[in-house]
């Protein structure tokens, strides 16, 4: 139902073969695809790739071998004019917001408007696109503004991370765990904005979380990335249903404890 | 890296040995190509005007106006120490005035260059890196490139330009500060009056000096934040990351001018 209100359609993010080792290989040839519209999480055990497999989105992290494609367009091997076009399209909600912190919150979100708009925008025009997407992250623009990032709590630093991600009107959003090291008031509060700008903006939306109940309720999709590779791919109704191990213990609590159990996991 | 198998047709400690010189020389490959890309993203920022003057004139302003204090102080200190080492080593068998010369020369041709070079690579060099590491640690440069912008033309090209800019100023004022402590220390200590010191400076003077000092300054002022920036970029793992590749950065910087203090006498002063 979710899916038809945001008209899902046309594969939108394509990941084929993405293979990527650091000391070891952590992405071993990952195939995934995210269609428009489509809000999708992706689940998974820390350090199994999932951060890794994002970046390659916007080739902040080069894979070794294999390719993305955003919007029929490929992120590396169409050229620096694909890639700049690419980046324009898509708005990149960081872990711990990844603020300037040089400078203040205004010029930080006025850094998440492409070039090419800024040229054409007037100083007012930019001031109140800022002013929306504070706004749109439920933050006051007139007491936050002029202030310098570390003068916001950790909270705040994560809004005005995604009102840079969504001032340039992208497409895609992309959220790298966007409620982690968050209490749970705040965590509950951008678990709903992350939904809430989905639907509004309609968008489509990566979500990399840990977060399986929260990812469960927001998505349409969901896929369990696990030893480099994708496990699952599926509705939530599917995710919770599994009987794969691993998708069965990240789906509940107890299977997850039993789980600890069979490996002797203190 | 994999270690010497053991049916290789070498001794083990040969083939040691090899591996480490191997890597050895893959690192500074990849260490001397990254740098050559860095110089050349730079260097077409500049061309194509994509760098932003107003940022190179705040940087100027931090890596340059900034320094001015500690330059001078360092410099004079110097000019003092070569004129009261020549009083020391002079006295009754060479003539006092000689020690004109000696206190210019020493400080145009090398104290001011390298002292300057040394005291920016802990004052600026060092800074620059820290700073590129964190924000490379903390996601801030990748940020930069997923907002679509470019951070050789945003953080890298303004400094060092502005090193480029500021470095020849600041020597200059090193030069002159240092010559200046020189003679009224000899003043004070060894009784040498202002006019048989700048006899003496003048007897042994040549143009190209000044030159030579300006080349010297340009080619320090390049080489620091290069690879300070460079160094930068590469960090990784964390705050304990920067902690190293700070360090590492600065023993770069400072073997760096070292070897290119002494590479300019062969090539500019025969």
């Amino acid at each position: 139902m979710r899916a038809e209100r945001r008209g899902i359609g046309e594969p939108m993010i394509e990941y084929r073969g993405v293979y990527k080792a650091f000391d070891y290989p952590v992405l071993s040839g990952v195939d995934l695809t995210v269609n428009s519209g489509e809000m999708f999480a992706l689940f998974g055990p820390s350090g199994t790739g999932k951060s890794v497999l994002l970046k390659t989105t916007l080739a902040l992290v080069v894979p070794d071998r294999g390719d993305v494609r955003v919007d029929g367009e490929s992120v590396y091997y169409d050229g620096p004019d694909a890639l700049e076009r690419i980046r324009c399209k898509v708005g990149y909600v960081f872990q711990y917001a990844a603020l300037f912190d040089s400078l203040t919150v205004f010029e930080n979100i006025e850094m998440g408007i492409p070039e090419h708009d800024l040229r054409t925008l007037s100083q007012s025009e930019v001031l109140d696109r800022a002013w929306e997407a504070l706004e749109l992250v439920n933050l006051e623009p007139r007491q936050v503004l002029t202030k310098m990032p570390a003068e916001l709590s950790g909270g705040m630093k994560k809004r005005v991370g995604i009102a840079r991600a969504i001032v340039g009107r992208p497409e895609i959003l992309l959220w790298d765990e966007p409620t982690t090291g968050l209490d749970p008031v705040n965590t509950a509060a951008v678990e709903r904005l992350v939904k809430q700008l989905s639907d509004e903006l309609r968008v489509t939306s990566l979500l990399v979380t840990h977060d399986v109940i929260g990812g469960l309720e927001m998505c349409d999709r969901v896929a369990m990335l696990e030893g480099g590779e994708v496990r699952f791919v599926g509705t939530p109704d599917e995710f919770r249903q599994s009987d794969i191990p691993v998708v069965r213990a990240f789906a509940d609590r107890h299977a997850a404890h039993e789980a600890l159990d069979v490996l002797d996991v203190s | 890296m994999t270690e010497p198998s053991s049916t290789s047709p070498l001794p083990r400690p040969l083939a040691g040995l090899l591996g480490r010189i191997g890597r050895t020389s893959l690192l500074v490959s990849e260490h001397a190509g990254q740098l050559g890309m860095l110089v050349v993203a730079v260097f077409m920022a500049v061309v194509r005007v994509r760098v932003s003057w107003r940022d190179v004139m705040r940087q100027i302003y931090v890596v340059g106006v900034q320094s001015i204090p500690i330059v001078l102080v360092t410099a004079g200190l110097a000019g003092i120490v070569t004129s009261q080492q020549g009083g020391y080593q002079f006295t009754g068998s060479i003539p006092l005035y000689v020690m004109g010369s000696v206190v210019t020369e020493s400080v145009v041709l090398e104290m001011g260059p390298v002292l300057t070079a040394i005291v920016l690579v802990g004052r600026v060099g060092a800074r620059i890196t820290a700073e590129l590491g964190t924000m490379k640690v903390s996601e801030q440069i990748d940020a930069l490139y997923s907002v679509g912008r470019d951070p050789i033309e945003i953080l890298a090209a303004p400094r060092i330009l502005a090193l480029i800019i500021s470095m020849p100023v600041l020597v200059g004022m090193a030069n002159l500060f240092a010559i200046l402590a020189g003679m009224v220390s000899a003043q004070y200590t060894l009784g040498l009056g202002y006019e048989t010191f700048f006899y003496g400076a003048r007897l042994f003077w040549h143009s190209w000096d000044m030159f030579y000092s300006l080349l010297k300054s340009i080619a320090f002022g390049f080489a620091i934040p290069v690879i300070a920036v460079h160094m930068g970029l590469r960090t990784g793992g964390g705050a304990a990351g920067v902690g190293k590749q700070t360090t590492q950065s600065v023993m770069f910087m400072t073997l760096t001018i070292l070897i290119l203090d002494a590479l300019f006498p062969p090539l500019f002063l025969q």
